[in-house]
């Protein structure tokens, strides 16, 4: 029978450096750190630091009782029944205790003031668990030995299931539940979040995401951090990302990396998609070009609604929006627009340019921003076409574009906002 | 529109220059800086130049420590306490830089009010609008832009070098000056000496360079610019406070005009300014200290709650991160309120300030050298043994000198029989 039976909870600040005795009432040692293995549902105590300096553990089979005055082991003690550390163990408070840690619930960064151990029967095997991170006021004061000060303080206990620590585990079998963790997250919030991890750390986390994951993340992310990451990032994989990002994020963020270094990111590219950045590129700041993404949809006036329908699901999947679909000539001059809601009503055999409305509000690739805030916010559009002077398409504004830089984020530099001239100080070398 | 693209590369490359050194290097002349330097001049001559020319050294030796953390790491100072050494150094940590903060934000204050009594409006009328007008504008409004008027209005400093130039001191005494130990056994010279060291290497610098490296995303190949950075900042630092008190020294110490508030260090700058030198002075003063009472409450806060993990930030709301604002604000309210304090000098509380700062000092220092040293942290950028025996010897001797400073502050007859004793 599997009985579990839970023989208490203490606190792993309140165990470190209390005396181990073993059966001959000998003290042995005290309590430097615990070893942890994290194979299963839970990371499992595998052992303990008895002394400063010697590398073997206690194995917690060794372990009788566990209480406030201190751990009484089963037998006498002798060193060479002590184990060795194991590749995928890993020491609690070198690992965790202190540390800065994702909390998964909320996807932001806290940071752990104390550790909750549980410790149980099952089978009479005693086992003991961490089950759970202190992140609140408690675990400070508790530390500190002020808890009485706070005992009205709800505890901040944070499952160890919703944790994940900035350095990573071992164990395949961790990697594969963070991924699965991580891939559940909004790229928005992943964003957050690699804003506020340091440099060493982001690369790590980039490397946990899927690919899709981390282009969604990083064109999320503050123009600032996004060039911070790429300028680290090595050159193959930087271009990669850039290859897969929205042309005009992409344009950004090289426009914001010294010549040499964009050029070179360029030259990495694929040529169909550096070509089109670097059109992105030439856009004075603030102007129409240089907000617009050329990724829209854009159909022949001569052909039939089915036919549409068919090429948009081919088209679809890289369009920044479908909601509107404009109809341009042969030489991408721009004709009239519909919606997909036409679209889709329209009887299949129907010819486009019927169903078209020609007459479209644009704005012009010079224009400036405030003028395309203005003609969205007119015609209560979704997008607006961005056109040259003969009329010819050039990209699309959406209105999250435009929202951008009408309300920006206030306050993304999450951490010290010291002189804070722009990050650019000190780095444009 | 060309011409704006130019002007805009053209400011980039200045920046790219004038990197996180060079911008505290300005920070550290603050206030309290202006202060300690033209009282050292005023009162004791060129006698404190040897001082400021071992503590411009010894800051040089803090900053690069300091920046090289950052870039090696990518993480602040108080977040490297917290996971090194746990929560209770921690708390001994920020207990030392909230109470060094609290006073430097005070001096900050006392700054403003020097300069706008300069031109006879009362601190009881500046300092609450100042303090309101910092809180509010860092809080709910976008001060980035602001900020740089002030940093803009510091750049009068300079007019102290050319103030110097133009007196025209007697060059080789005081060069000589500059690298000859000098010393006076008494509470009043150690005091100022601990000052002068407490202004130029301050426990909140040391916090700032760091997180500005990391910030800026600066790593540790791209350090050797960093490098350079930080010791033309330490030059810039010594050569504005070299001149204040080489230009106090030979205006008000040679003519005997002793310094009773911040105001008369503006006749020093007469020589360059005639009639419009307490202008020029209170205008400079005002930029420093608007801009040191910005980021002071607001640095704090984020390093208390960054080494705590409570929630921080000025995107949050105050609901999300009380602690952090309620932090923000009391700073502001008490530095603004020592300032207030009736019958209180503001020159006292300035000086004051910048030797709690060296006081405090010590403490902090231990802690970078210990982490720059670790080379599970460092790697193979940490500290060679030999250049942790000089960070070492300095730390001693400024501890050594706070202790001096403690005894002859409280026990003036000990301290002078202690003296007689060894012959001083």
């Amino acid at each position: 029978m599997n009985e579990v039976k839970a023989l208490g909870t203490f606190y792993f600040s309140q165990m470190l450096g209390k005396p181990i005795y073993d059966s001959k009432h000998r003290q042995i040692g005290r309590i430097k750190d615990m070893a942890v293995r994290w194979d299963g549902l839970y990371p499992q105590v595998v052992g303990i630091k008895y002394a400063k300096k010697v590398h073997t553990l206690i194995p917690i089979e060794q372990v009788q009782d566990c209480s406030e005055k201190g751990m009484q082991l089963s037998g006498p003690f002798a060193a060479e029944n002590c184990v060795p550390l194991h590749d995928e163990d890993i020491y609690i408070s070198k690992w965790l205790l202190d540390k800065q840690i994702i909390d998964l619930r909320g996807s932001r960064m806290v940071r752990a003031n104390d550790i909750t151990l549980s410790w149980l029967t099952q089978d009479d095997h005693m086992r003991m668990l961490l089950v759970a991170v202190d992140i609140g006021l408690r675990g400070i004061f508790r530390r500190l030995g002020l808890e009485f000060l706070v005992k009205n303080h709800a505890h901040n206990l944070l499952g160890v299931q919703y944790i994940k620590p900035l350095e990573s585990w071992t164990s395949s079998l961790q990697i594969t539940r963070e991924k699965k963790q991580l891939s559940e997250l909004h790229p928005a919030d992943i964003a957050d979040l690699l804003e506020e991890m340091d440099y060493k750390s982001r690369v790590s986390f980039i490397e946990n995401l899927d690919a899709q994951q981390a282009i969604d993340a990083l064109t999320e992310v503050d123009l600032e951090t996004q060039v911070e990451i790429f300028e680290q990032m090595d050159a193959q994989k930087a271009s990669d990302l850039l290859e897969e990002m929205p042309p005009d994020e992409a344009a950004d963020i090289l426009g914001e990396l010294s010549v040499e270094k964009s050029e070179g990111l360029l030259q990495l590219m694929e040529a169909e998609d550096a070509a089109e950045v670097r059109e992105l590129m030439q856009y004075e700041d603030g102007t129409a070009g240089a907000l617009m993404t050329t990724e829209f949809i854009a159909f022949s006036a001569k052909i039939t609604a089915e036919q549409a329908i068919n090429q948009l699901r081919e088209l679809a999947p890289s369009a920044e929006t479908i909601y509107y679909l404009f109809v341009v000539d042969e030489a991408e001059h721009l004709q009239g627009v519909l919606s997909l809601r036409e679209l889709i009503i329209a009887h299949p055999q129907t010819m486009l340019e019927t169903i078209m409305h020609t007459k479209v509000e644009t704005v012009r690739d010079d224009d400036t921003h405030r003028r395309v805030a203005e003609v969205i916010n007119k015609y209560s559009l979704i997008a607006v076409p961005v056109v040259d002077e003969d009329n010819v398409i050039l990209g699309i504004v959406t209105v999250d574009d435009v929202l951008d830089i009408l309300i920006p984020e206030r306050g993304n530099r999450e951490t010290y906002p010291w002189f804070a001239m722009s990050k650019m100080v000190g780095r444009g070398r | 529109m060309t011409w704006l693209k130019n002007t805009r590369n053209r400011t980039r490359l200045f920046f790219a220059i004038m990197g996180p050194g060079v911008i505290t290097a300005f920070a550290d002349n603050d206030a309290g800086g202006i202060a300690t330097y033209a009282s050292a001049g005023a009162h004791y001559g060129y006698a404190m130049l040897f001082t400021l020319f071992v503590s411009s050294i010894c800051l040089a030796i803090a900053q690069e420590i300091s920046a090289r953390t950052g870039a090696v790491t990518g993480r602040g100072l108080s977040d490297l306490i917290r996971e090194l050494f746990g929560v209770k150094w921690t708390l001994f940590a920020m207990t030392v830089l909230l109470i060094a903060n609290v006073g430097t934000t005070a001096s900050e204050f006392s700054g403003i009010a020097t300069s706008f009594e300069i031109f006879g409006i009362s601190k009881y009328l500046s300092v609450p609008v100042a303090a309101a007008l910092v809180w509010w504008l860092v809080l709910k409004a976008n001060y980035e832009r602001i900020e740089k008027v002030f940093l803009l209005l510091c750049v009068t400093f300079l007019s102290y070098i050319i103030s110097g130039i133009i007196i025209d001191p007697p060059w080789e005494e005081v060069l000589k000056a500059s690298v000859t130990p000098q010393f006076a056994p008494n509470a009043s010279f150690l005091m100022l000496a601990v000052g002068v060291i407490g202004t130029t290497i301050t426990p909140w610098g040391q916090f700032y360079i760091q997180s500005a490296v990391s910030d800026k995303g600066i790593t540790a190949k791209d350090y050797k610019y960093t490098f350079w950075d930080v010791m033309v900042g330490a030059f810039f630092t010594w050569l504005i406070a070299f001149f204040i008190i080489v230009a106090t020294a030979s205006t008000l110490y040679v003519n005997g005009i002793s310094i009773d508030t911040v105001g008369d260090a503006a006749i020093a700058l007469q020589p360059l300014a005639g009639k419009y030198a307490s202008m020029l002075f209170s205008f400079g003063l005002l930029g420093a200290s608007m801009l040191a009472a910005f980021i002071l409450p607001l640095s704090t806060a984020y390093a208390v709650c960054e080494a705590f993990g409570f929630e921080h930030g000025i995107s949050k709301s105050y609901e999300e991160a009380p602690v952090f604002f309620g932090l923000y604000t009391a700073l502001i309210v008490i530095g603004a309120g020592l300032v207030l304090w009736p019958d209180l000098s503001l020159y006292r509380i300035m000086l004051a300030s910048q030797v709690v700062n060296g006081v405090l000092l010590p403490p902090i220092l231990i802690f970078m050298v210990l982490i720059a040293s670790n080379k599970n942290v460092m790697g193979s950028y940490a500290n060679s043994p030999r250049f942790n025996l000089i960070a070492w010897i300095f730390t001693f001797v400024l501890i050594v000198l706070t202790l001096m400073l403690l005894v002859s502050t409280i026990a003036p007859e000990t301290w002078s029989c202690m003296m007689a004793y060894l012959g001083l």
